[in-house]
């Protein structure tokens, strides 16, 4: 135990350091997951907004009897019959003061009773919606009505039916929430998982280097290879934290995020093993990423510059993310030996539902190999006086 | 007398950048910071380095505190190498020089207890020693205060305190007070020789005369990088006060007046 002494007093101080600052804790592991949460919940709404949950003004002329019952029973439709004259409701639409005008043809029914009763009509009726395409309460009502009109033209002309209610014919094992998890997920927690350790790694090296408190912890007797794991470990840790709560705060907003588009996210199908799976991919993805901003932050001479070292390599990170959902499946397990592609990709995995235990082995192991070199690099880096003492 | 310490042809050279160059007015794209510089000190002493800015002084300390390694040469503590056993050396060794900085974030209390981990020192030890020192330079008033609201005299206390927080025997302060006002210049000479009463070897850094012939034992002058005289204080100001003779050796060394 007392051979681990100096990494133990290391450890202590960076979290004394972390979490006695309440700044830093409210920066680096509260406010991103809060943000993403707040952010992603307005961004469903303004989404849900666009795409027409509203309610839409319409003013209907010749309202035909068949087609009465169905608009009453459409809430989202506020529906009063014209009696004005067109340029009245016309100047309304443009002006937004209403949504659509619609016009139906008065003989719209004895027409439509006709042609269904197989008499050719001597004129297809046609039935105007004015409606303006620059607003988007406009636009939504008109698509909203004209699909109702279709509906109502498709059910007198039944010819043929694809997929008629009641069979089951999406045969996928994996529903739609595993799909837009996949896509979402990888990328967005890599992302942030990066940021993460990007938050707390240059100023714990660099910042030391620069405020000259790492040449204090030099002249100790402590070793520096006791000095790189403690940084290491003690900085993955506040890392993590700061990618779990921007991954809470992600899967929780995702059904906010989502809403209007489809029926809400359902993340019964993950059980326990998956979430661990998860967080350890999570746990070693940030060890690796500390150890790699560490590196590069032994190298530079301020906080300042590690940040402009470290800062395209978020690009890296998100091209990686997206790339291992556009690929799709991995073909071969070798390639979860490849860093940051192999967390991505077993996220993926993990997220659609198409785990296997090899490539688990691979990323995991394979991370934590290459953050052990990275330790031992640092170390070497930490004895080297042109690098710890360039000016 | 029982040598401590033994500097055996220390070298070190740094590579000069252009900018660095073209400051210092130099086409040589090598400095030569310390040239083949040797000396002994004896157990119990104060052993003074004077000399002027850029002389060499902190290079020299930062060899011996291992922080840098020499080019060539090394150099003895307690019989320990700094070249080949630099842990060794480390961990009997007290180090104070200003650009050694302690984190503002933290308190005095704090920061005592964590380098005292770092040196391994026993909890008890620890207390006891916290209470002594904390007391005697009066940190326990703002012991619980952090770095960043004390002012320079009360971290230069704290730094005193922290560099000798495993009661080292041997202990190198460079330009200890530098930028302090003439009291807490006071506690920080007069702790000084408290530390040689206790038997303890000091090597001290300065380019202040009175504080050479005020406290140390022996002396020795540097100039660009080399041993330009070295004898007990005593006796090189037998004749003329400490600041004549080192103009005298500068003249005679660098060459034509000051």
């Amino acid at each position: 135990m007392s051979r681990f002494k100096g990494i133990i007093a290391i450890i202590k101080k960076e979290f004394a350091r972390f979490f006695l600052d309440r700044r830093m804790v409210l920066t680096t592991v509260i406010l991103p997951g809060l943000l993403i949460y707040v952010v992603y919940t307005i961004m469903g709404s303004l989404v849900s907004g666009i795409a027409g949950t509203g309610d839409y003004t319409a003013a209907v002329r010749n309202m035909p009897a068949s087609l009465s019952p169905v608009f009453s029973q459409i809430e989202s439709f506020e529906i009063t019959e014209a009696t004005e004259d067109d340029d009245y409701y016309k100047t309304q639409v443009r002006e937004g003061g209403l949504d659509i005008y619609v016009v139906f043809p008065e003989d719209f029914d004895e027409v439509i009773a006709g042609a269904v009763g197989g008499a050719a009509p001597s004129q297809t009726p046609n039935v105007e919606i004015y409606y303006s395409s620059s607003e988007d309460g406009s636009s939504a009502a008109y698509s909203a009505f004209l699909a109702v009109l279709d509906t109502f033209e498709d059910s007198l002309t039944n010819i043929f039916d694809v997929n008629a209610p009641g069979g089951e014919y999406d045969l996928s094992t994996t529903s739609v929430t595993n799909y837009i998890l996949s896509a979402i997920v990888p990328m967005v927690l890599l992302v942030l998982l990066f940021s993460g350790c990007m938050s707390v790694a240059p100023e714990s090296i660099a910042g030391e280097k620069e405020r000259g408190t790492f040449a204090t912890m030099l002249v100790t007797p402590v070793k520096r290879s006791h000095i790189a794991v403690g940084k290491i470990i003690s900085l993955s840790c506040i890392a993590l934290l700061s990618g779990i709560s921007s991954f809470l705060g992600l899967i929780l907003s995702l059904p906010n995020l989502m809403q209007g588009v489809f029926d809400g996210i359902d993340l019964s199908m993950f059980n326990a093993g998956h979430y661990f799976m998860l967080l350890g991919v999570m746990l070693t993805t940030v060890l690796l990423l500390v150890a790699f901003i560490s590196c590069v932050s032994a190298l530079a001479k301020s906080v300042k510059e590690a940040n402009s070292y470290v800062g395209p390599m978020n690009i890296i990170v998100i091209v990686v993310g997206l790339l291992s959902s556009l690929v799709g499946n991995a073909t071969s397990p070798f390639l979860y030996l490849i860093p940051i592609y192999n967390s991505a990709r077993f996220i993926t995995d993990i997220m659609s539902l198409t785990i296997n235990p090899l490539s688990l082995i691979f990323t995991l192991v394979s991370n934590f190999v290459y953050a052990a070199a990275l330790v031992f690099l640092l170390t070497r880096m930490f004895n080297s006086e042109r690098i710890m003492f360039n000016k | 007398m029982q040598e401590i310490l033994s500097v055996q042809n220390l070298k070190k050279q740094f590579r000069l950048s252009y900018k660095q160059q073209k400051l210092q007015r130099t086409d040589k794209k090598v400095l030569t910071a310390v040239d083949n510089l040797s000396f002994t000190a004896y157990k119990g002493e104060i052993f003074g380095l004077l000399g002027p800015n850029g002389a060499g002084k902190t290079t020299t300390l930062r060899m011996l505190a291992t922080l840098i390694t020499p080019d060539s040469g090394d150099a003895f503590i307690d019989g320990y190498s700094v070249v080949k056993q630099p842990d060794e050396v480390r961990s009997r060794i007290g180090f104070l020089t200003g650009e050694l900085k302690l984190e503002d974030f933290f308190t005095p209390n704090y920061l005592f207890n964590f380098f005292s981990e770092l040196y391994g020192v026993p909890e008890d030890v620890r207390a006891r020693r916290k209470r002594e020192l904390f007391s005697r330079f009066g940190i326990d008033r703002f012991a619980e205060v952090k770095l960043a609201n004390l002012s320079t005299g009360m971290k230069q206390k704290v730094s005193l305190v922290i560099s000798v927080v495993n009661d080292p025997d041997f202990i190198i302060f460079d330009e200890p007070t530098n930028g302090l006002d003439v009291l807490t210049a006071k506690t920080v000479t007069d702790f000084l020789a408290e530390l040689k009463a206790q038997g303890k070897t000091i090597i001290l850094s300065t380019h202040i005369f009175s504080l050479v012939e005020k406290i140390c034992d022996r002396v020795g002058i540097i100039i660009d990088g080399r041993l330009a005289a070295l004898d007990a204080v005593s006796e090189i100001t037998k004749d003329k006060p400490l600041e004549d003779v080192f103009f005298d050796i500068y003249a005679r060394t660098v060459g034509g007046a000051v």
